[in-house]
């Protein structure tokens, strides 16, 4: 036979469904939180990890002359190299159905592409792989950039020859690849036996080199790389003209994940504790309702520890039920999350299964949690006398009045009255409010700061604007003389005007012998108009200087050896010679730059060649501008000039925009998850006043009150909680934006401009108005619902 | 049952609220000895103490000073777990608005003092409570709902309940005050039907006709016992 006390815990769940469901609610929703955030968080960084190991990253990649596989195996014979496979990369310009003009496309090629044992390339499911002559595999991420289909045909661009038709065959995966959402250019997989159809010869020019890991550093891996070189390219007489080492396991959007990764995990974090005041105040409320049948319990022989058990008992079924429904909701959305993400970061997930932990943690969530914010409101209520419990009517309402606070919000005069009444009955019940409001302040904080990095983000494309004060840019495969150049480009319609740059690979010779081969050195004309560079420290470049040197934030941020003052060697295109460091502007997200005058430039290459042109546009209109760019890169190759890329202003932004547009999608994800928190936090809390306040609304009905007049009150009541925390929650955004901005600049390596944003502000006041009445229409349709009899009864 | 033994004894019980600047007393030092099988009834206006008289007996209340001993236990030194065992054995409690858990059914909240008590086997708590529900007619109203049950209704269930661990003592807060005169007087009724199988009962009680049919009839007056009558021969005697 069940026992009594079982029977009335069960009858007190079902008897009350709509509080149960809210209560559930309020777990399950914590228990989703957790397990959306960090099951996603645990499953990307494990699948990450996975495949980035998986893929035999290479340690170094030299960019040579032209090689064969002589010399890769010569390199395989060096000490200290494990694996080294050549290939050839370049740059082509392609047009297809969906594209209004030409776009570049990175073309990889290997010699056999079924044995790629460096960078390894998975091949998606569809389509085939390899691909013969004439065909091409798209990386997976041009995906992302366009509606890229099997069958679908490009028409690629040829110096001296017609275009040439390749078809896709296939997509296939290179987690080392840059996603062509952050390049603006898509990379595809061909074999060598297309590279003449192409125009391309059929050698290598990139050589991808892994060495023994054992006690592998970045150094360590720039003097193997430096030896290789020089031992066995240059003892060919094979040029090596750039070598990009980077840091040993270090992926180069390592920096962007990670700041996802940590954001994830401070939002989980923030996502439990939310849970955790959610379901304190929830239980709080709960006992203070339960009270009076506490006092009857323990009238007629009920231990405090019985009746401990019995509404411990009932939270544990609570938190049963919200584990029930919020587990397997956090794992559908869990996944629809990690496929949006990996999508984003490029990452191919192969399986989406949390952790244990994970799923341990989200269990403790539903569970524990809930328990441990009991413990402390069910034993103060078991352990309240029986004569206080039973004079307890559910409603403090003899507490109201004896503050200071209520004497003045009791003093205020002019309101009309059920908005008196609303304001007084916010305060009726300050524990409840203190954890409402807490959790809605923290979630509107959240929501706010948000909007203050997406705010920070705009400034930050506002600064590169102020930059670029040109409007297209084009890139040549081979430097070429600015003079001819430019007047071709200046006879173009839509041209207001044009400046040629001095391009050259540029490595930094280090301290310790060691060198850095990443860096680019531009010469501009020292008096340029196409720049406005924000100087962060020393000067920008005059007319006549010689040897002087500005270097960007990124530069500085790689090479601290770089500050202003400093005398370094720079390695150009295989000219060695001294600089003098004399300022430091702020970096325009294009990665370590270092600039010069274009004389000064060209008299240390002994060429005046041009390899890059920025152009002025006669209108502001970025459609227009992109016509005319491609104005000008088909004049270009009617005059014989090989154009290798080609982009507006506007399309930079937008690239730049999309690669910080990540961190804000993010958060916008997990704002939306931790204000959903907040607003069932609000209706929770509510509904528990009406149920509370069910006497006084009888009072109200029984004097004239009209179910309008009642449904006013609370929705009023609700918007009152709703605005005072996004009041709070605006003043907690200021620094917690703040830290998060900076905290993102820092992980990411990109200069953030902080902006508080105080349209975000307006928009959230906004819509926490309309949540919070949203929020309270369930709870005042029920108080409005109250009959007279029903309510005058309740006890 | 000795008329002469002494169930229940108060000694100087002094009981002071603290209402904010002046603290309130209740009770002005009583003394008080009930017999078993005694009908008491407590009168006085409204505020005189009653209610706090009837508290510091069963244990619902604490007194400030004084001592409290009922069936040898003395009740002012026991602490709330204790004293909720303790009331569960010793004293059933009837109140004004009956108090009955409303999600539990008729039986239900019969049975819950045994549950609480441990109280018989799981087999003979149900048969006692359908036995006590049929000493107050409401074995077929078993299995409702205290809600679906009439004002009288929930009244005899609360008695019911009140005597579900058999205790000695019966102690009723207003027991008629939400009834009318008919089924007032029904409940009365009952409680005469105890006082005849030996339970001494102690009613706190507004009501002057009710008031005339106790043994003993104690006024309450600002906190202190201001008259006590023995209307008519206590039952035995």
């Amino acid at each position: 036979m069940r026992s009594v006390r079982v029977t009335k815990v069960l009858r007190d769940l079902s008897s009350h469904w709509f509080r149960t469901l809210l209560v559930v609610l309020s777990i399950a929703i914590g228990v989703f939180a957790v397990g959306v955030i960090l099951g996603g968080r645990q499953v990307l960084v494990r699948e990450f990890d996975r495949e980035y190991a998986a893929s035999q990253p290479p340690n170094a990649v030299l960019y040579t002359a032209p090689f064969d596989e002589r010399i890769v195996r010569d390199v395989l014979e060096y000490p200290g190299v494990e694996a080294a496979l050549g290939r050839r990369s370049a740059e082509v310009r392609y047009s297809w159905r969906g594209s209004p003009g030409l776009r570049t496309l990175r073309v990889v090629a290997y010699e056999d592409l079924e044995s790629i044992s460096v960078q390894k390339v998975v091949p998606e499911q569809a389509g085939h792989w390899p691909p013969g002559r004439g065909e091409i595999v798209l990386e997976s991420s041009a995906k992302q950039t366009g509606d890229y289909r099997v069958g679908d045909v490009f028409t690629i661009a040829r110096e001296h020859d017609d275009p040439v038709g390749v078809k896709v065959v296939g997509f296939a995966h290179d987690v080392n690849a840059f996603p062509a959402q952050f390049s603006g250019a898509e990379t595809g997989f061909v074999s060598f036996a297309t590279l003449p159809d192409l125009g391309l010869p059929q050698t290598f020019d990139q050589l991808l080199v892994v060495f023994d890991q054992d006690g592998l550093t970045q150094r360590s891996a720039s003097r193997v790389a430096e030896g290789i070189a020089r031992d066995v390219f240059e003892a060919n007489g094979i040029a090596v003209y750039a070598t990009d080492v980077p840091k040993p396991g270090s992926h180069f959007l390592g920096d962007i994940f990670k700041a996802v990764s940590l954001l994830l995990l401070a939002l989980g974090i923030l996502a439990l504790a939310l849970s955790g005041f959610l379901v304190t105040n929830t239980v709080s409320a709960l006992m203070a309702q339960h009270i009076k049948q506490v006092g009857i319990m323990k009238a007629v022989g009920g231990h405090a520890s019985q009746v401990t058990a019995m509404y411990l008992g009932m939270v544990g079924v609570y938190g049963v039920m919200a584990v029930a429904i919020g587990l397997p909701a956090a794992t559908v959305t869990g996944k629809w999350f990690i496929g949006y993400a990996a999508d984003i970061l490029n990452i191919r997930v192969v399986s989406h299964a949390p952790p244990g932990w994970v799923t341990a943690l989200e269990i403790a969530v539903g569970l524990i949690v809930p328990l441990l914010a009991a413990v402390v409101p069910v034993h103060a209520g078991t352990r309240m006398s029986v004569a206080h419990a039973l004079s307890a009517a559910g409603v403090p309402t003899t507490e109201f009045g004896h503050g200071r606070f209520d004497r003045l919000l009791g003093g205020v005069r002019g309101l009309p009255r059920p908005v008196a009444l609303s304001l007084r009955n916010t305060f009726l019940r300050k524990g409840r409010l203190a954890l409402t409001l807490a959790t809605l302040t923290l979630a509107s904080a959240v929501v706010m700061s948000v909007f203050c990095v997406q705010s920070s983000i705009d400034r930050t494309i506002d600064d590169l604007d102020a930059w670029w004060r040109y409007d297209m840019e084009i890139r040549y495969e081979r430097p070429v003389d600015a003079q001819v150049l430019e007047r071709e480009i200046r006879a173009v319609d839509g041209v207001s005007d044009v400046e040629s740059w001095i391009t050259a690979p540029t490595s930094l010779a280090r301290a310790d012998g060691t060198r850095n081969e990443t860096l680019v050195t531009q010469g501009v004309p020292a008096d340029t108009t196409f720049v406005a560079p924000s100087v962060t420290s020393g000067r920008w470049l005059e007319p006549g200087d010689t040897d002087a040197v500005v270097v960007n934030t990124d530069a500085l941020k790689a090479e601290p050896d770089l500050g202003v003052g400093r005398r370094v060697t720079l390695a150009m295109l295989g000219r060695e010679r001294t600089w003098r460091v004399v300022g430091v502007v702020k970096g325009q997200m294009g990665g370590p730059a270092l600039f010069t005058t274009r004389d000064a430039l060209a008299t240390c290459l002994g060429d005046a060649a041009v390899s890059r042109s920025v152009v002025k546009s006669t209108t502001s209109d970025a459609q227009e501008q992109q016509q005319t760019l491609e104005r000008i890169e088909r004049r270009l190759e009617e005059a014989g000039y090989a154009v290798a890329e080609t982009h507006t202003v506007a399309d930079l932004r937008d690239q730049v925009a999309s690669q910080l547009g990540i961190l804000v999608s993010f958060l916008v994800i997990m704002a939306a998850l931790l204000a959903s928190v907040g607003v069932i936090g609000l209706t929770g809390a509510m509904s528990i006043n009406v149920i509370e306040s069910t006497r006084e609304i009888g009072v109200m009905r029984a004097i004239g009150a009209t179910h309008d007049s009642i449904y006013r009150i609370f929705t009023t009541e609700g918007l009152v909680v709703g605005l005072m925390s996004w009041a709070l929650g605006a003043v907690v955004a200021y620094p917690l934006s703040y830290y998060l901005t900076a905290g993102l600049s820092q992980t990411i390596g990109v200069p953030l401009t902080y902006r508080f944003s105080w349209s975000g502000v307006g928009l959230w006041c906004a819509a926490i108005g309309v949540i919070s009445i949203v929020a309270s229409l369930a709870p005042a349709f029920r108080a409005s619902q109250v009959s007279v009899r029903d309510a005058i009864a309740y006890e | 049952m000795s008329e002469t033994s002494s169930l229940l004894s108060l000694r100087g019980v002094v009981k002071v609220y603290d209402t904010g600047e002046v603290p309130f007393t209740a009770l002005r030092g009583i003394d008080l000895e009930v017999h078993t099988g005694e009908f008491v009834g407590i009168i006085g206006k409204s505020g005189s103490g009653k209610t706090t008289l009837i508290n510091m007996i069963t244990g619902i209340d604490h007194p400030t000073s004084g001592e409290i001993v009922v069936a040898g236990t003395r009740v002012h030194a026991l602490s709330e777990n204790e004293l909720a065992r303790w009331r569960g054995r010793t004293i059933g409690v009837v109140f004004q608005f009956f108090q009955l858990l409303p999600t539990l059914t008729v039986l239900e909240n019969v049975l819950l003092p045994m549950d609480f008590c441990h109280m018989w086997t799981p087999r003979e708590r149900t048969a006692r409570a359908m036995y006590l529900l049929e000493q107050v007619e409401l074995a077929d109203q078993a299995d409702k709902l205290p809600a679906a049950l009439s004002g009288g209704q929930q009244q005899r269930a609360a008695i019911a309940r009140a005597l579900a661990n058999d205790p000695p003592i019966l102690a009723a807060d207003e027991p008629t005050g939400n009834l009318d005169s008919k089924t007032a007087e029904a409940v009365f009724g009952l409680f005469e039907g105890l006082v005849q199988q030996h339970k001494t009962i102690i009613m706190v009680t507004h009501d002057n006709d009710l008031a005339q049919r106790v043994r003993r009839a104690l006024h309450v007056s600002d906190g202190q016992i201001a008259e006590e009558r023995v209307l008519r021969p206590r039952h035995g005697a």
